[in-house]
């Protein structure tokens, strides 16, 4: 217990407090202007957009991998298992790196796309693609345990009380996994608005268009402008920390609800 | 409405779950299906059910095949042996859901739907607990519960995977006289698998015994455990004593012991004979006949009867029910030597093993 609070405090909790002495530093007038500028708002705009909408990709697709992974069993099951925590082991800049080439105008992918007039990368799509691939371990290794939970039972019952297969999703199934879907997407989430590395490759970096904010702060801090980027740093902190908090009470009241089964 | 099942075969891999086996069961009887694991049992329910799909042979509802119909068109009622209720689900909501989820114009009206659910929920005594989740509920409970789900739909079939398999057994033994008592009253086709023979000759009006994908004897309670068709029905149906024999003119020899025959047999020198506990008697004086030496080794008092354990001179085991007044009479003690009479047998002439 005092092992692991030494622990918290010493790795968590003064680097993070010192955010809060740092911005201390600034004047009311000083921290609003810094948090609250134009391109500042175009960053965060661009950082939650894509970082949700990154997630909601995730859940859905997320959702179909951890479903094959868990109810098929197929040659090279072992490999895709593999390659779904590949996001995780990879350094993000390499992701970046290959995603940027394959999306690029000349690149496989973004290739086939400049004829329908979408640029995939150097744009907020760019951006969106990058915080897909570091998302997407999270949502499926957070369904797995409990997709492999719902017994095939279960939606054998729903058949034979009259369910359609489209019923027996929505009201067996759906609710089930409900609560695990949410967290893995809020993880995804989470996730996407710390990304950094992968980011900074496939956007283009442009400010007002394609900047997200861990970027912004790289760059108040490359100008020596300490106590405006750990302004930004702490409204980062605050929306990721709320964001972890509600996972949590989330995780905390679906327990309950299942304590005893 | 009846079932009728015909030479239906079913391999999985290399197994061959079902072997061109046939069945009928009349409308409105509860009928057990009873075997050992891997006799097929539940294969045949769930092809019964549609569940499953056989690689040979026809399913036919009330004269009507329902090959090509889905396991949701087909009116059975399914209970699973681990309940598979769904447990986001109350009570109420889990019997509801069959009745929800029909075609809006199917669907009964709000009321009508509280109100069947709360007779189903009476008639399985569970009223009370309508707003509670399946994890709050106890295992008997659960599956009364997956029974008032499946009858809310009112099927034409209800189908049970070894319902009482994962209860106590005293629970088992209450469900299982409710069960009788319910089927009294609704008068449903029902069939369902137990590996337990005691719940199947207890509950059901006609027993099925199954053993390698194939009907080894249908016949009520009475006739299959009293009439056993094959040696292994005697073998699975109650204890049994074994002995090995040898038929000569008529007679089955048991080493000095000489039974008559009730018929006929071709000689033979490797006989099986089978007899029941509680149809072998002790005595202290020999029989006419020539008896049976055996050393008693344990004595069991527990219970309404005595149960007696012996090794014979060959080296067997051999168990024997007695009453507790001819206990008293024998004055039985641990290691006295004996001679057991057996009061009725049955031979089969061949060699059989299971």
């Amino acid at each position: 217990m005092g092992i692991s609070l030494v622990y918290l405090v010493l790795i968590v909790l003064i680097p993070l407090s010192m955010l809060f002495l740092k911005s201390a530093t600034l004047s009311w007038g000083e921290f609003f202007s810094a948090v609250f500028s134009g391109r500042t708002l175009a960053a965060y705009k661009l950082t939650f957009g894509a970082s949700f909408a990154a997630a909601l990709l995730n859940a859905i697709f997320g959702f179909l991998v951890a479903w094959v992974l868990v109810r098929y069993r197929f040659p090279g099951k072992r490999l895709v298992d593999a390659l779904v925590d590949m996001p995780f082991a990879l350094p993000t800049a390499v992701a970046g790196i290959s995603l940027t080439a394959i999306y690029s105008q000349n690149g496989w992918i973004g290739k086939l796309l400049v004829p329908f007039g979408i640029k995939a990368a150097f744009s907020p799509l760019g951006v969106v693609i990058a915080l897909t691939f570091v998302g997407l371990p999270f949502v499926v290794r957070t369904l797995e345990p409990v997709l492999t939970e719902i017994d095939q039972e279960v939606e054998e019952a729903a058949a034979s009380l009259g369910a359609n297969r489209w019923q027996t999703f929505c009201r067996v199934i759906f609710p089930a996994v409900g609560p695990a879907l949410f967290t893995g997407f809020a993880l995804a989430f989470a996730r996407a608005l710390g990304e950094y590395g992968s980011v900074v490759f496939i956007s283009g970096n442009m400010p007002f268009r394609t900047e997200i904010v861990p970027l912004l702060i790289m760059t108040k801090l490359e100008q020596y402008d300490y106590a405006g980027a750990t302004a930004i740093a702490l409204v980062m902190l605050v929306a990721a920390f709320s964001l972890l908090l509600v996972i949590n009470l989330l995780q905390a009241w679906t327990r309950k609800r299942q304590a005893l089964r | 409405m009846s079932i009728e099942v015909q030479n239906i075969t079913k391999i999985f891999g290399n197994f061959t779950a079902l072997k061109d086996l046939s069945l009928h069961v009349p409308t409105g009887e509860l009928v057990a299906l009873l075997g050992p694991s891997g006799s097929g049992k539940t294969t045949l329910l769930r092809i019964i059910a549609g569940l499953e799909t056989a690689d040979a042979g026809t399913v036919l509802f009330h004269g009507e095949d329902v090959e090509n119909k889905h396991v949701r068109k087909r009116k059975v009622g399914f209970v699973f042996q681990h309940y598979a209720l769904f447990r986001h689900m109350n009570v109420f909501e889990n019997v509801a859901f069959g009745l929800r989820v029909r075609a809006r114009k199917k669907r009964p009206s709000e009321n009508e739907i509280r109100e069947r659910v709360h007779k189903l929920l009476n008639l399985v005594q569970l009223d009370r607990m309508a707003a509670r989740f399946p994890s709050q509920l106890s295992g008997g409970q659960r599956q009364r519960v997956a029974l008032a789900r499946a009858l809310a739909v009112e099927p034409k079939v209800l189908l049970l995977d070894e319902p009482f398999g994962s209860l106590d057994a005293r629970v088992r033994r209450e469900l299982r006289q409710w069960l009788r008592h319910l089927h009294d009253e609704l008068h449903i086709t029902s069939v369902f698998v137990t590996h337990d023979q005691e719940e199947a000759l207890e509950v059901a009006d006609r027993v099925v015994v199954m053993n390698e994908g194939r009907v080894e004897q249908v016949g009520t309670p009475d006739e299959v455990y009293h009439h056993p068709a094959t040696p292994f029905v005697y073998n699975f149906l109650g204890n049994v004593n074994l002995f090995h024999a040898r038929i000569e003119k008529g007679k089955a020899y048991i080493g000095e012991l000489a039974i008559d025959l009730p018929h006929a047999q071709p000689d033979s020198e490797s006989a099986m004979v089978y007899v029941r506990p509680h149809l072998l008697d002790i005595s202290r004086a020999r029989g006419e006949n020539g008896d049976l030496r055996a050393r008693v080794v344990h004595i069991n008092l527990a219970g309404s009867i005595v149960k007696v354990e012996l090794l014979s001179e060959k080296g067997d085991t051999i168990q024997v029910e007695i009453s507790q007044e001819r206990f008293s009479q024998l004055l039985l003690k641990k290691h006295e030597d004996v001679y057991v009479t057996p009061k009725e047998v049955r031979i089969f002439p061949q060699d059989y093993s299971i």
